[in-house]
């Protein structure tokens, strides 16, 4: 066994957490370098053990209950607590997966002419109803201008 | 064991378990009875605290060098434990969990005060600055001449310890005054046992040469 060897176990030996082993102990009785340094760490920890640590203070736990009443009193969880419930967060990700699905075949069924918004009809007189009207008397003009070109390409055909 | 800790403090259970109230069985482990406080046991919580708070305090006033400030910071470390029991995982052993919160406590508040702390002198005739109290306990059998003596042998080891390098200074209260093994200090570091061993040695070694007028 080699000085640096002992000198890693001095700790442990000096603090006597480590019992002397039978190398360890021919080498300090061949080296007077490390059975010195021996000598005085163990003197070291010695004089360490003096400093004691005083009394806890007999208010230690009722400041402790104080601060953990506090604690859960000022607990309004944040986002980030609520999404990190697992059956919270299946929910929430189950109800905007039904969102989006609702909200597509929503907008599937707008885009149809014959949608629910399509049928409503207002009174005549109001300013809905007029504009319903206007849309209806240019469905009229376009089907006019049809027949009049289907009466043109009969003239054309009657007429070589 | 006394009712629950949380209930005296007029917390209530977040399960209502049926395990709330009972007293933590005698052979379970730290990190099942911290399991246990996840799932909402009361009483679990309380016998971790009982269990730990004298030598929390012990290693916060070794860090801290003041009892209010020791106090406070160990409670920090239950409060820290409490908060974040429902994302505990009994991957390491609870010990190695709750000095690596403690360090890191005592750790910021160093730095934090660094500034703050009064130089490290020691006045003989007053109570020491930082705790309010005298540096030793009276005893009859010492003269006042040895009493001198010996409140001046506290200052020194005192200053010599709070002069070690962080981490060192860290290894020699773990080691020395909480009587943790290499493998204990070297998880709670994130340390190799070998690092623990050589920071060890030079931290007594230095404190060997320092203190040698005292010994």
């Amino acid at each position: 066994m080699k000085c640096n060897d002992v000198c890693e176990l001095m700790p442990e030996l000096a603090a006597g957490l480590d019992a002397v082993t039978p190398e360890v102990n021919e080498h300090l009785e061949s080296c007077a370098g490390c059975a010195g340094k021996l000598k005085e760490f163990r003197q070291t920890m010695a004089l360490l053990d003096e400093w004691q640590v005083p009394e806890p203070s007999p208010y230690f736990d009722v400041r402790l209950r104080a601060r953990l009443r506090e604690e859960t009193a000022k607990q309004p969880h944040g986002l980030w607590y609520w999404i990190r419930k697992p059956a919270l967060a299946v929910s929430l990700a189950v109800l905007m997966v039904m969102s989006i699905t609702l909200f597509r075949t929503d907008a599937g069924r707008n885009s149809a002419p014959e949608g629910p918004r399509a049928l409503m009809v207002a009174e005549p007189g109001t300013a809905v109803g007029d504009l319903q009207a206007l849309d209806k008397n240019n469905e009229l003009y376009s089907d006019f201008e049809l027949l009049d070109d289907l009466q043109v390409q009969k003239d054309v055909d009657a007429n070589p | 064991m006394n009712r629950g800790f949380l209930s005296m403090a007029g917390i209530p259970s977040h399960t209502g378990a049926k395990i709330a109230g009972e007293p933590p069985s005698e052979g379970l482990s730290d990190a099942q009875i911290m399991l246990r406080v996840k799932a909402g046991d009361e009483s679990a919580f309380d016998y971790l605290v009982q269990k730990y708070r004298r030598p929390m305090l012990s290693f916060m006033y070794r860090m801290a060098h003041n009892t209010a400030v020791a106090e406070d910071l160990a409670q920090e470390v239950f409060l820290r434990v409490y908060r974040s029991r429902e994302t505990y995982e009994a991957s390491a052993k609870f010990t190695t969990w709750l000095y690596r919160i403690a360090s890191n406590l005592a750790v910021n508040h160093a730095r934090d005060t660094r500034h703050e702390r009064p130089e490290n002198t020691v006045s003989l005739d007053e109570p020491d600055q930082e705790s309010g109290l005298t540096m030793d306990v009276p005893d009859d059998s010492l003269s006042a001449e040895e009493a001198i003596v010996r409140r001046e042998r506290l200052a020194a080891i005192r200053q010599r310890v709070q002069e070690l390098p962080e981490r060192q200074r860290i290894a020699v209260v773990m080691h020395k005054y909480q009587q943790m093994d290499y493998r204990q200090i070297a998880e709670v570091l994130k340390l190799s046992e070998s690092a623990i061993k050589s920071l060890l040695f030079r931290a007594y070694e230095t404190l060997r040469v320092q203190l040698k007028e005292f010994v």
